[in-house]
């Protein structure tokens, strides 16, 4: 493993950092994210540690100020942690299906017992079972493991919205009951978000608890704000800590939901690619901004950069 | 479309009941006489471990069942209740095909008042827009026949769907 320095205070540290050649800086999340912010990407947090896929994947224990360029088991286009299970690190690929590793990323191993072939463009770690991996294959639809990714079975076909089969481009196992006895899984798409109960019977919209109480008395449905729709959803976050707190990364900028998906605001501005929420803390999050690696310690109100924590 | 909320609401039970206890009971009359009556023994006794909307489920209750489910089910869901082929993947019309009844499938997944609801209002009672082959069985079947197809159902669960069905039924508050 390679230490990366991305520290911005003009310290001895950073000035060290900056006389590495520029074929090193071009590993920097930094300057990766700067250059290209419509590359695939990918957030998680690893109970403190903060995990980084572009162009690489990079590893920081320390709220991102420096950085370690870790083994990567392929092209990553999606990760999923746990925060029961630590170390353990989930990663969809564009070749080669899922892998997964059990020490943080420092080694990896192929797990696509039965997937098709076809890039996995998210994944997903049950909240109530770390055991159970969600993958969506692209093409194909949502597949899962119950054997921490061993072998795998189709769990059902992609969602459909607007009169067509949607991708899901990212995956969120979301802690609230769904009344049959499981929970929720999300998934945002290529124009909009979805959910399904983990016992797969059926995708639907995101609707107010009360939604069919109100129907069935003749009254009026409860408020909502969707997300805005036509755009892809291109990164999901449900904080284990309060599932009902929800993040999600569009190109319109990054968006927040206090209840499950129902209402969403707005919480910055600059497109979003990626976003992850610490396991313990639901105001705690990380996101790619305008292809830039920032951080919020009270829910997106307010960000700090890479470095600066 | 009215539906029922919960058990102050649901199906008038006990009227389902004495019917099928009626006729179960005119035909043990005419088959075997007044005097089988007189050895008070149980004439359609409850299936063990079976319930519907908390009440015990007559044995026959299933027998109706199983034949109103092979003339208004089976078509679809599956003789075996073992649903059409390749369930999980769409049709070409984006709906999704009959899924199975039997444990391999979700049915098990729901509580008693949502399956009565689905079936007698359609899926599009329970997921408002929802789109769905399987039409809505409240014009062609009684809440009894319903009830009677859904027990049938259950019946045939191995104790752990049973069970796990048994406790989703009994945490619906019905919001």
């Amino acid at each position: 493993m390679k230490s990366i320095e991305i520290g911005c205070r003009p310290n001895r540290r950073k000035v060290l950092t900056a006389a590495l050649s520029i074929g090193v800086a071009s590993m920097l999340p930094g300057f990766a994210l700067a250059a290209s912010d419509g590359d695939p990407a990918a957030l998680a947090f690893d109970g403190d540690t903060i995990l980084l896929a572009r162009g690489g994947l990079f590893v920081s224990d320390d709220d991102g100020r420096t950085w370690t360029a870790a083994e990567t088991p392929g092209n990553v286009l999606s990760l999923a942690t746990h925060r029961d299970r630590p170390g353990r690190v989930v990663a969809g690929l564009a070749v080669g299906g899922v892998s997964t590793s059990e020490d943080g990323g420092a080694s990896w191993r192929v797990s696509d017992a039965g997937l098709p072939d076809g890039e996995i463009n998210a994944v997903a770690i049950a909240s109530r079972n770390s055991d159970m991996i969600y993958a969506s294959v692209r093409g194909d639809g949502l597949w899962k493991s119950e054997d921490a990714g061993a072998t795998w079975s189709l769990a059902m076909d992609r969602p459909w919205l607007d009169d067509a089969e949607r991708e899901p481009l990212a995956l969120a196992s979301v802690e609230l009951e769904t009344g049959m006895g499981g929970i929720w899984i999300y998934a945002g798409t290529e124009v909009g978000l979805a959910r399904v109960p983990d016992c797969f019977c059926r995708w639907q919209d995101v609707q107010p608890g009360n939604a069919m109480d109100a129907l069935v008395a003749g009254e009026a449905p409860p408020s909502e704000a969707p997300l805005p729709g036509g755009q892809p959803i291109l990164s999901l976050a449900s904080a284990p800590s309060a599932p009902e707190v929800m993040y999600a990364a569009l190109r319109s900028g990054l968006w927040a939901s206090q209840d499950g998906g129902v209402i969403w605001q707005k919480r910055a501005s600059k497109a979003a690619t990626a976003v992850a929420v610490h396991p313990r803390d639901e105001t705690y999050i990380a996101a790619l901004l305008g292809g830039i690696l920032k951080f919020s310690r009270d829910g997106g109100a307010t960000w700090i950069e890479t470095g600066e924590l | 479309m009215p539906m029922n909320k919960g058990p102050k609401n649901r199906l008038a039970k006990g009227t389902v009941r004495r019917s099928v206890h009626l006729a179960a009971l005119v035909s043990t009359l005419a088959t075997t006489g007044v005097v089988v009556l007189a050895q008070s023994e149980p004439v359609d006794p409850r299936v063990e471990g079976l319930t519907f909307l908390g009440e015990p489920v007559l044995a026959s209750e299933v027998t109706a069942g199983q034949q109103l489910y092979a003339d208004n089910c089976a078509s679809c869901h599956g003789a075996n209740l073992e649903g059409q082929p390749d369930w999980r993947r769409r049709l070409d019309t984006g709906r999704m095909p009959a899924p199975p009844h039997d444990d391999t499938g979700h049915t098990w997944h729901h509580s008693d008042r949502m399956l009565f609801q689905i079936t007698k209002g359609g899926v599009g009672a329970v997921v408002p827009g929802y789109e769905s082959d399987m039409p809505a069985f409240g014009e062609d079947l009684t809440d009894a026949e319903i009830e009677a197809i859904l027990v049938y159902i259950k019946s045939t669960w191995p104790e752990r769907q049973r069970e796990f069905q048994a406790e989703v039924s009994a945490n619906d508050t019905g919001g």
